[in-house]
């Protein structure tokens, strides 16, 4: 059974006409300008993603790959139902925890408790749940000593652990991970690994997004390479990432890789 | 509009800690704490009691016990107008980054307000205290008249939001026409000093309507007029409902404008 299934996604964007410089309409100017109505032909359109098909089965972990503005995000935020497709389906199986959302309603004036408490719920928790997983989000975040405290004194890792370790214990069936892991120092950011290493035993399905390619290789079974909207190549993980390491050789004008390492 | 207030109900432990939080966040670090509630009416309340009172000489008993009834139901509307206008985009990360019924961030300001409402109500009473005005049975009412007001600005609230996401200056027209709308309301003149002619501009508005219904029930201690009332809550509902088209017609694309 399978738990994403992308049907002829394609995702476009308006792009406001450049001679209006403010980045919003407002009201007046919809107002003002009589010919608007003509006006709407000038708004240009920019497709983020183009014709997708995909099939994730459950259980399966599906990296992503691509330069920036290539629509990996947007893939991300379209599997969350964050955004909505401009046509085609999504179909989605289970409960989606996506690290899109990290530390998302997180107040620097309350403790780690109460942002626990609040981001949890926003998350989709609920009380309950909360409760029984709260002493496992604290140890996992190692913020005992700091868990009453308001989180403005955080640091900035302190602040990542807490989010990270909340939106992993939302018990997922689907988690969705954007490039979280470049933050953290290197001892959570084993133990996020570990943690992913975990998820993928228990048999869940993930979606991970990343630049680091290294992660892509070691922990996806196949992987998406995004180029400019379009799915340009699906497969074997290594592969995928020589096919697009070259292809990126070659844009910064040297040879291709294979050729340069002979 | 059905779907809307069951995608609220489902979200009500979501709605009840923002509100606390909500809640919590203006009171913190500050030192007058809640008072502030009551402290912008309040102010307000001795400009328009030493204006009307004292420089225009106008003769109403316990003007400013008068001025106060009208005064704190017409800052939860105000408020809840002027901040829940931006709600959306204040609300930022949570719309663009989880997914989250966009709904909830106006209902929060309305009801956040509301409890900054009953709040300032004891504080009220202490007023009507001091003035030794009575006050009468006709107070059980209150929560019908609190109803109809919930109804009417969590209407007005959601549109304005979800417009404003798209027309960003819908929030700073409505700083100016709440002030015309404030005056255009009976607050700090009695309804009944208005000719008879521009009587209709009260019951055309449902503000109008409802203000006079608190003076009535707390100031003057007789029941409101529950025609009036009726028809003011039809109108909430009305404004509700199309408050709820807009905010569905535009809520899609919230992620990728705010």
């Amino acid at each position: 059974m399978a738990a994403i299934k992308l049907e002829n996604i394609s995702k476009i964007f308006p792009r406001r006409p450049l001679k209006i410089k403010r980045q919003y309409t407002t009201l007046k100017e919809t107002l003002l300008n009589f010919n608007w109505l003509r006006n709407r032909g000038e708004v240009r359109y920019v497709a983020a993603l183009k014709d997708i098909n995909l099939i994730v089965e459950k259980g399966e972990s599906i990296g992503i790959i691509g330069m920036n503005g290539s629509g990996k995000s947007t893939l991300l935020k379209l599997i969350a139902g964050i955004q909505h497709p401009t046509s085609g389906k999504v179909y989605i199986k289970g409960r989606v925890a996506s690290l899109i959302g990290v530390g998302v309603g997180f107040h620097p004036g309350f403790t780690g408790r109460e942002n626990i408490f609040i981001n949890g719920i926003i998350l989709g928790l609920s009380k309950k749940e909360i409760k029984r997983k709260f002493d496992d989000i604290v140890r996992f975040a190692e913020l005992e000593d700091y868990i009453d405290e308001p989180i403005r004194i955080y640091s900035d890792g302190m602040f990542m652990r807490l989010g990270f370790s909340i939106a992993t214990n939302v018990d997922p069936d689907i988690l969705l991970i954007d490039e979280i892991l470049a933050v953290g120092d290197e001892y959570f950011k084993h133990k996020c690994a570990e943690k992913i290493a975990e998820f993928r035993k228990q048999g869940k399905t993930m979606v991970i997004a990343s630049h680091n390619l290294g992660a892509i290789k070691r922990w996806c079974d196949r992987t998406i390479w995004l180029d400019g909207g379009i799915m340009r190549e699906t497969g074997i993980p290594g592969e995928v990432v020589k096919h697009y390491r070259n292809a990126i050789a070659e844009k910064e004008g040297k040879l291709p890789l294979v050729a340069a390492e002979r | 509009m059905f779907s809307n207030i069951k995608e609220l109900y489902r979200c009500r432990v979501l709605i009840i800690s923002l509100v606390l939080r909500e809640v919590k966040l203006r009171y913190q670090g500050s030192v007058l704490g809640f008072f502030w509630t009551f402290l912008s009416p309040f102010l307000l309340m001795c400009v328009y009691t030493v204006v009307f009172s004292v420089f225009l000489r106008i003769n109403i008993e316990n003007y400013p016990v008068f001025l106060f009834c009208g005064l704190l139901p017409w800052a939860w509307f105000s408020t809840s107008i002027l901040d829940g206008a931006d709600s959306i985009i204040r609300g930022g990360e949570l719309i663009t980054r989880v997914l989250f019924p966009p709904q909830v961030l106006p209902t929060v300001t309305v009801f956040s307000n509301l409890i900054n409402f009953v709040l300032s109500l004891p504080l009220l009473f202490i007023f009507f205290l001091l003035f030794k005005v009575k006050i009468g049975i006709s107070l059980i009412a209150l929560p019908v008249i609190m109803i109809v007001q919930a109804v009417f600005t969590m209407g007005v609230v959601l549109m304005v939001s979800a417009l404003n996401v798209h027309f960003r200056d819908v929030q700073h027209i409505l700083g100016n026409l709440i002030i015309m709308w404030f005056f255009a309301t009976p607050i700090i003149y009695p309804s009944a000093s208005i000719p008879e002619i521009f009587r209709f501009i009260i019951y055309v508005n449902p503000m109008g309507t409802l203000i006079k219904a608190y003076q009535d029930i707390l100031f003057y201690r007789h029941f409101p007029n529950w025609v009036l009332l009726g028809i003011a809550f039809c109108s909430g509902v009305v404004v509700f409902f199309f408050g709820n088209l807009i905010f569905n017609r535009y809520r899609e694309f919230f992620p990728e404008e705010v």
